[in-house]
């Protein structure tokens, strides 16, 4: 009786140092990364209508890119050189793995440098009052 | 290699099937496959805002398919359960830990849907195999989801295309939640057990 006391006590000393220890390396950890992703969120100054072109994603589909840029998808689908025709539903990784498009990077660049012909070619109208 | 994964899969595949895309992720993250729930609601709000889906539609489904998931994971500490109380049933540290949860596991199921989301799957397990009212837990359940799914989907729409820096973020402070909270529970034991062994001393009489 007194030595299954005795265990289990051991078992709850090694039980607290264990949380204790793990406690102090997740705060540690995470505790870093939430500063680090904190810090990139106030450079980044969070503007929630921007359409930067650095946030196109392998994972975004030409339609979905076309809509959030304001670019017609027949240009983009004409500026990657591949038909419209069954690659709506596709992603910009897809696409660059069905059509050999020169590696994921030279798509996403290639999609990129597209709109921002498209947007130099097509400026938006002055707003009234200026 | 192949540079396919998960998270691109289902957020490709909301863009093209919608908000049941959404549901599904979510039911598989509820049942244990590292699918980042948090990550997809957000997105999906940044989606209605720009048009992509429709906002009550994918809200819908999202509860449905995170509570579907969590009822699942229930179920299976629920049958797992039962080899558990055959064999640890009649201890103390486990009628202990079974009042404890019948007590407070309801604001456990809450927090842990939208807060400590890391420690769900473990609290759906435990709840299920403490053997904790189903409805009781689908209740608290439910609850937690919708606030999950409308706090980080109102985020996501709120931020709109900034959403990934927000769910770093958001995903970094729910680690760092869980840290605290671990901390915490250690702490407490640690100062219960030094309460225990100075009583212990104290009552053990002087040798003569």
């Amino acid at each position: 009786m007194a030595q299954s006391t005795v265990s289990g006590s051991r078992r709850g000393k090694y039980l607290t140092i264990g949380l204790i220890v793990l406690g102090v390396l997740l705060v540690v950890f995470f505790g870093l990364r939430a500063v680090h992703s904190f810090v990139r969120m106030r450079q980044s100054g969070l503007h929630p209508g921007t359409t930067n072109v650095e946030l196109i994603r392998g994972w975004m589909t030409v339609p979905y890119i076309s809509r959030a840029y304001g670019v017609p998808e027949e240009y983009l689908f004409e500026q990657l050189g591949i038909p419209p025709e069954g690659n709506r539903k596709k992603s910009l990784g897809q696409l660059n793995r069905e059509y050999d498009l020169g590696g994921r990077e030279a798509v996403l660049r290639a999609v990129q440098q597209a709109i921002l012909k498209f947007q130099a070619d097509h400026p938006p109208p002055p707003e009234r009052g200026q | 290699m192949t540079d396919i994964n998960f998270t691109e899969l289902f957020l490709t595949g909301m863009l093209t099937y919608g908000p049941s895309a959404l549901g599904v992720a979510l039911l598989l993250g509820a049942l244990g496959l590292p699918v980042p729930g948090t990550l997809f609601v957000l997105a999906a709000g940044a989606f209605v805002r720009q048009g992509v889906i429709d906002g009550p539609t994918a809200a819908l489904l999202a509860v449905v398919g995170a509570t579907a998931g969590d009822s699942a994971s229930y179920a299976v500490g629920r049958f797992a359960g039962g080899w558990v109380q055959s064999r640890f049933g009649q201890s103390s540290a486990w009628q202990s830990a079974r009042q404890t949860f019948d007590r407070r596991g309801g604001l456990a199921v809450y927090l842990t849907r939208f807060l400590l989301t890391p420690l769900a799957i473990p609290t759906n397990l435990i709840a299920g195999g403490s053997s904790y009212a189903f409805l009781k837990f689908l209740t608290y359940d439910l609850a937690g989801e919708i606030t999950w799914v409308a706090l980080f989907g109102t985020l996501g729409y709120v931020f709109g295309t900034q959403w990934e820096l927000v769910s770093e973020f958001i995903s970094n402070f729910s680690g760092l939640l869980v840290g605290i909270a671990a901390l915490a529970v250690g702490i407490y034991l640690l100062v219960r057990q030094v309460h225990h062994s100075r009583a212990a001393v104290a009552s053990t009489p002087p040798v003569q």
